[in-house]
C-alpha cells in the first residue's frame, strides 16, 4: 500500500529553530506508512510547488503531509492545488500547523515545541489513514423559478427574472399584484404617484410570457433542493404541481391596528397611517390641523423593534398636506426621527422647510389625545423645552409599524427556514442578506424585514440576482452549494444496513436534509446532499453511528485522538 | 419585448461577452464580483489598497450579531480568489474610463506594494530592521498575514531587502498601465472618513485619545495590538469612562449634510464591547435621534441600555477640548433635561464622519451604476444586496440593448 510523503517548512527560520526539524523528520519517518519525510526552506512560494510535486511522484507515496503554518497562512492555498495531483481527493492532503500554533507560542521552549510538533504530525498521520471524501453530487436545473408573493419586491424579482430570460412563476395570495403600495396615495422619497410606480411592473406582468401569474393561490407544498424544487400550489380552482429551480419569497409584511390605543376607535378623525393613505388616495384628507403621533405600537415591549417606513411615511403625508393647503398646520409628534441616510435625511430637512412641526416626546410620557365624540386636541410633553403643550387638532395619524405576514410560518416549515422574534424571514448573515439557510431559496422585501417599496425592489432585484446563479447553469453540484471555498466540509452519509430508522437525526438536522424513507418494506433514513450543509447534528444523535460526516468520521477522529493521548514511546 | 434566448446558458453563450469591471472590493464589490461570476460573466476587480475585504476588514464584530468580522468576509474572499472568471487587481486605481467602438476602454493604474504578498511569509524581520519604522503588518484581519511597507515613511535604505529570507522586497517597482475592454463599470468604491480638524469643536487631532470610531474599533480589536483591552492611548492604562459623539461632522451643513446610518448602532456596538470587556468603565452615547432601523437593531440598543448600562445623553457638544490636568472635557446641553455641563472623560469616540470614498458627495439620485456606500450611505447587509442588484440590473441591460440592436 503506497504511503504518505511529509513535508517540514523551515519557514526560513521562523520554525526551525524552535522546533527541532531533523530529530522531527528522523521521528516521523519511523512512523507507519510514511514513506519519505522532506525538509525544505519554504513551502508556499510559486516555485516551491513543482518541486513537492517532483519529490511526491518519485516517492511512490499517495498521500500528503505537510507541516508548515496555519491553513489561513500561505500553505492553505497550496492545499487545493496540491490535491488536484492526489486525483481530486481532498482527504489525501493534510496541513498541519507548526508554525503560528506552535513554534511562534512556544519560542522559549524548544523541547515542548518538538514534542507538541510530533504530537500533531502523527495525529495528522492516524487522521489521514482513515480520511474520506465526499461523493459529490450533481442534479441538473430546472431553468424556472417561483416568487412567492406580488408586492414590490416580488414584482421586481419577477420582472427581472423574466428580463434575464427565464421563466417565472409569480404566486400571490389576492387577485392582482402590487402589495401595500396598491394602499399608499404615493411612494416616498420620490413622491411619485403610487399607481405610476406600479403600472410598469404591474404591466410587465400582464405583457412577459415568460411570467405565469397565480391569483389567489397559496404554496401548499414544497419538496426538494436546490435546482429541482418540487412545489405544490393551491387554489379555489384546484392544485397544480411545478418543478423549480429556485424559489424566491417576498410574502411581505401586514398591517397593525392600533386596537385601545390613543383612543382609537373611539374617537372619530383618529386614523391609522394605512388609512390616512386611503383618504389621501380619495382626496379627502384635507383636514386645518393633523398631529401624527409616531411609535404607536411599535419601540414597546410587544413588538421591541423600528419598523423603518413609519417615519418616512408620516413624513410624505405631513408635506403633501402642507402643499394641499399651505394654511394647514401639521405636526409630527416622534420618539426618533429615522431616516438614515442621505436621501431620508434630506427628505426629512425638505419637511421642516416646508413647515412640518417635529415635537419629540419621551416613550415613558406619551402624548394623550382629547376629545369628546370627535378628536379635539393632544396634550404633549415636549421634551425638548420642557414644556406641555396643547395642540388642536381636527384629525390624529397613527403611526403603526409593519407586522409580520401571518403565512411566513406555514412558509418557513416547508422551506425549513428559521424566523426571527417577529416572524420575519431570516437571512444567513449581514453579508449574505437575501440568502437563506435552504441553498436556492431567497428573501427580499418585508417577508426579510420592513423597508419601503424602493428597497423591497432593490432586494428583489438582488434576490432575481441570486437565483440566476442557479438557473443560469445546467447543472449544479451539492459541494458548490455549501458556500465554501472548495466545499470542504463535505456531507452527511447514512449506511443503509446500520440504520435503524428511529428519526433522531431528521428531529435534529435544521436544513430539512434528512428524510425517512422507505426501503425494502422498513424506514431508513436518507440525507440528501443538496440540502446537507454539513452541520453534523445527525452524527451527534445517531445512536448506531450509521450517520457519518465522511471528511470528519470517526474513525478518522478516533485515531487521530488515540494518538494525541498515547503514553511512552508513542510520544 | 422579450428576445428569443434566455441568459442561459450564460458559462457557454457569455464567452465572448466582455467583462464586467467593478470598483472597490468591499462588501458590495464582493457581492457584485461573486453573483456575476456564478453567472458566467468574467469581471475585473479593481481594488486601490493590497487586500480585499474594503471597510469591513477594519470592523472587530459586526452589529447586530455581534459576530467577528473576518470569518464570513473570509470566506467570499476565498471563493472570489478560487472563481476563475473573476481577475482581481489589487492595490489599483481607475485612470480613465473612455467609449469607443468596440466597447468601453478602462484603463488601471496599479502599484505594485513594495512587499510582493505571495513571497511574504511574514516573518516580520523587515519590520525589526527598519529604522524608521516603514515595515507594518498589513493589518490585524488579514489572512494570508503579510508585510507592507508605508512608501511615505521608507527612504529606500534597502536594509529590509537585505534580511528578507524570500527576496519579496523591491523597493524599486513601478507602477504599471493597463488598458482593459470592458462591458460595463459599477461602482462600488465604498467610503473613507472625512478629515474633522476643520470642524475645531470636536479637537480632533488635539490628543491622542480623541479618535474616530473606526480608529477606536482597531485600536480595541481583539486581534489588535491590545488584544482587546481598552486602555488610553496615552497612557494610563483603562479609562474610567468613554464619551461617544454621534453624528460628528454629519448632518452638519458645513461638512456632510447627510446622515451617515451606520454610526447609530456602530457606537451602541462598540459601548456594549466595552462594557463587555471592561464593566467599570462608562459609556455615554451623545446621539440626536438614535437611529436603530434594522433587524434587531432597537432590541440591540435596548440591551445596551439596560443590561451593558451604556448612557444615552441627546444633545451634540458644543466644545471638546484637552485637559491641562489629563483628560478630555466635553461641553454638553442635555437636551431632554435643558442641563449645560462640562464633563471630564479620558476618551472621545467622533462617529460620523463618513464619506464616499469617489467624488465630493451625493447627488439627488444614486447613479444607477453604484452601489454601497458609494450610492448611498448603507450598513454591510445594504452594501451586499446592492451590489447584487446593481449586477442584476447590469446585466438586464446589456441583454435588453443587444436584442434592440
Amino acid at each position: 500500500m503506497p504511503g504518505v510523503i511529509a513535508f517540514l517548512c523551515r519557514c526560513c527560520g521562523e520554525i526551525e529553530p524552535t522546533v527541532d526539524l531533523p530529530a522531527l523528520r528522523e521521528r516521523i519517518g519511523r512512523e507507519e506508512g510514511v514513506a519519505a519525510v522532506e525538509l525544505r526552506d519554504t513551502l508556499c512560494l510559486p516555485e516551491d510547488r513543482a518541486a513537492i510535486l517532483k519529490a511526491f511522484e518519485e516517492s511512490g507515496a499517495d498521500r500528503i503531509l505537510l507541516a508548515a503554518c496555519s491553513p489561513y497562512g500561505k500553505v492553505g492555498n497550496v492545499v487545493a492545488k496540491l490535491s488536484a495531483a492526489c486525483g481530486n481527493d481532498r482527504s489525501r492532503v493534510r496541513l498541519i500547523d507548526i508554525r503560528e500554533g506552535c513554534a511562534w507560542i512556544h519560542r522559549g521552549d524548544p523541547a515542548g515545541a518538538t514534542a507538541k510538533a510530533c504530537d500533531l504530525m502523527r495525529m495528522g498521520l492516524g487522521f489521514m489513514r482513515h480520511g474520506k471524501q465526499s461523493a459529490d453530487a450533481v442534479v441538473s436545473v430546472r431553468p424556472e423559478c417561483l416568487v412567492v408573493g406580488a408586492g414590490s419586491a416580488g414584482l421586481a424579482a419577477a420582472g427581472s427574472i423574466a428580463r434575464a430570460g427565464y421563466p417565472v412563476h409569480l404566486v400571490e395570495r389576492g387577485a392582482a399584484g402590487g402589495g401595500m403600495v396598491k394602499l399608499l396615495s404615493h411612494v416616498y422619497p420620490t413622491d411619485a404617484g403610487a399607481e405610476e410606480r406600479l403600472a410598469p411592473y404591474l404591466e410587465a406582468i400582464a405583457e412577459n410570457p415568460l411570467i405565469t401569474f397565480h391569483g389567489k393561490t397559496r404554496v401548499a407544498a414544497a419538496t426538494g433542493y436546490a435546482g429541482d424544487f418540487k412545489i405544490r400550489l393551491a387554489s379555489e380552482k384546484g392544485e397544480k404541481n411545478l418543478r423549480v429551480g429556485t424559489v424566491i419569497l417576498a410574502t411581505g409584511a401586514g398591517v397593525w391596528l392600533p386596537r385601545g390605543l390613543y383612543r382609537y376607535g373611539e374617537l372619530k378623525e383618529i386614523l391609522t397611517l394605512m388609512e390616512l393613505e386611503r383618504r389621501q388616495r380619495e382626496g379627502k384628507a384635507a383636514a386645518k390641523r393633523t398631529v401624527f403621533i409616531q411609535c404607536v405600537g411599535a419601540r414597546c415591549p410587544e413588538r421591541p423593534y423600528c419598523a423603518t417606513i413609519c417615519c418616512p411615511s408620516s413624513i410624505k403625508n405631513a408635506v403633501l398636506l402642507r402643499k394641499a393647503d399651505p394654511d394647514a398646520e401639521v405636526t409630527i409628534l416622534h420618539r426618533d426621527i429615522m431616516t438614515p441616510g442621505h436621501i431620508l435625511e434630506r427628505y426629512y430637512r425638505s419637511a421642516l422647510e416646508a413647515g412640518v412641526r417635529f415635537i419629540r416626546f419621551a416613550e415613558a410620557q406619551p402624548p394623550v389625545v382629547l376629545g369628546e365624540g370627535r378628536v379635539g386636541r393632544v396634550e404633549v410633553f415636549d421634551a425638548i423645552s420642557g414644556l406641555t403643550r396643547e395642540i388642536e387638532a381636527d384629525q390624529v395619524i397613527l403611526s403603526t409599524p409593519l407586522v409580520a405576514n401571518a403565512d411566513n410560518a406555514k412558509l418557513a416549515e416547508l422551506f425549513h427556514l428559521p424566523l426571527d422574534g417577529y416572524g420575519f424571514f431570516r437571512e444567513d448573515y449581514p453579508l449574505h442578506p437575501l440568502e437563506t439557510r435552504q441553498a436556492g431559496v431567497f428573501i427580499c422585501g418585508s417577508a426579510r424585514w420592513p423597508v419601503a417599496s424602493g428597497e423591497a425592489v432593490t432586494q428583489g432585484e438582488g434576490a432575481a440576482m441570486k437565483a440566476l446563479s442557479i438557473l443560469g447553469r445546467k447543472e449544479i453540484s451539492a459541494l458548490s452549494m455549501s458556500r465554501l471555498p472548495e466545499g470542504k466540509l463535505g456531507h452527511a452519509r447514512i449506511e443503509d444496513g446500520s440504520c435503524s430508522g428511529c428519526g433522531n437525526c431528521v428531529a435534529v438536522c435544521p436544513y430539512g436534509a434528512c428524510a425517512l424513507q422507505p426501503v425494502g418494506g422498513v424506514f431508513v433514513s436518507r440525507a440528501n446532499k443538496m440540502r446537507c450543509r454539513a452541520c453534523g447534528s445527525c452524527t451527534s444523535v445517531c445512536p448506531n453511528g450509521t450517520v457519518q460526516m465522511p471528511e470528519h468520521n470517526a474513525r478518522a477522529v478516533g485515531a487521530m485522538i488515540r494518538r494525541a493521548f498515547a503514553e511512552g514511546d508513542a510520544r | 419585448m422579450t428576445p428569443e434566448t434566455p441568459l442561459d446558458n450564460p458559462r457557454q453563450t457569455a464567452v465572448g461577452a466582455l467583462p464586467i469591471l467593478i470598483e472597490g472590493g468591499g462588501a458590495a464589490g464582493i457581492s457584485a464580483s461573486l453573483d456575476l461570476a456564478a453567472a458566467g460573466r468574467s469581471v475585473h476587480l479593481i481594488e486601490r489598497t493590497a487586500v480585499l475585504g474594503g471597510q469591513v476588514l477594519r470592523l472587530d464584530k459586526l452589529y447586530p450579531t455581534d459576530h467577528c468580522a473576518f470569518c464570513p468576509l473570509w470566506t467570499d474572499i476565498r471563493r472570489l480568489q478560487g472563481e476563475p472568471g473573476i481577475t482581481v487587481h489589487l492595490s489599483s486605481v481607475i485612470a480613465s474610463l473612455e467609449a469607443s467602438a468596440e466597447g468601453n476602454l478602462a484603463t488601471i493604474v496599479t502599484k505594485p506594494p513594495f512587499i510582493a504578498p505571495e513571497r511574504c511569509i511574514s516573518c516580520g524581520r523587515c519590520a525589526e530592521a527598519c529604522p524608521l519604522g516603514a515595515a507594518r503588518p498589513l493589518g490585524e484581519h488579514i489572512y494570508p498575514p503579510s508585510f507592507r511597507i508605508d512608501e511615505k515613511i521608507c527612504d529606500r535604505c534597502g536594509r529590509c531587502v537585505g534580511v528578507c529570507p524570500t527576496a519579496a522586497i523591491d523597493l524599486a517597482r513601478q507602477e504599471e498601465r493597463k488598458t482593459l475592454k470592458i462591458a460595463k463599470a459599477i461602482r462600488a468604491a465604498g467610503f473613507v472618513e472625512a478629515d474633522l480638524k476643520p470642524l475645531p469643536e470636536f479637537g480632533y487631532g488635539l490628543h491622542p485619545d480623541i479618535m474616530t470610531s473606526l480608529e477606536f474599533e482597531a485600536w480595541t480589536a481583539e486581534a489588535g495590538q491590545n488584544g482587546g483591552r481598552i486602555v488610553r492611548k496615552s497612557g494610563g492604562g483603562s479609562p474610567a469612562n468613554i464619551a461617544f459623539i454621534q453624528c460628528s461632522g454629519a448632518r452638519d451643513k458645513r461638512l456632510l449634510p447627510w446622515c451617515s446610518a451606520v454610526c447609530c448602532m456602530h457606537a451602541l456596538k462598540q459601548s456594549s464591547w466595552v462594557k463587555r470587556r471592561d464593566a467599570g468603565i462608562d459609556c455615554w452615547i451623545f446621539y440626536t435621534d438614535l437611529r436603530t432601523v434594522g433587524r434587531d437593531y432597537y432590541a440591540y440598543s435596548q440591551r445596551a441600555v439596560d443590561e451593558a448600562g451604556v448612557r444615552l445623553v441627546r444633545g451634540r457638544p458644543g466644545l471638546i477640548y484637552p485637559l491641562p490636568g489629563g483628560g478630555i472635557a466635553v461641553k454638553y446641553e442635555d437636551t431632554l433635561t435643558q442641563k449645560r455641563e462640562i464633563r471630564r472623560f479620558d476618551m472621545v469616540v467622533l462617529n460620523g464622519n463618513l464619506r464616499p470614498s469617489v467624488g465630493d458627495g451625493y447627488g439627488a439620485e444614486p447613479p444607477a451604476d453604484a452601489c454601497g456606500f458609494a450610492a448611498e450611505p448603507a450598513d454591510v447587509a445594504q452594501s451586499a444586496c446592492q451590489g447584487s442588484s446593481t449586477a442584476m440590473k447590469v446585466l438586464i441591460g446589456e441583454r435588453e440593448g443587444s436584442c434592440r440592436a
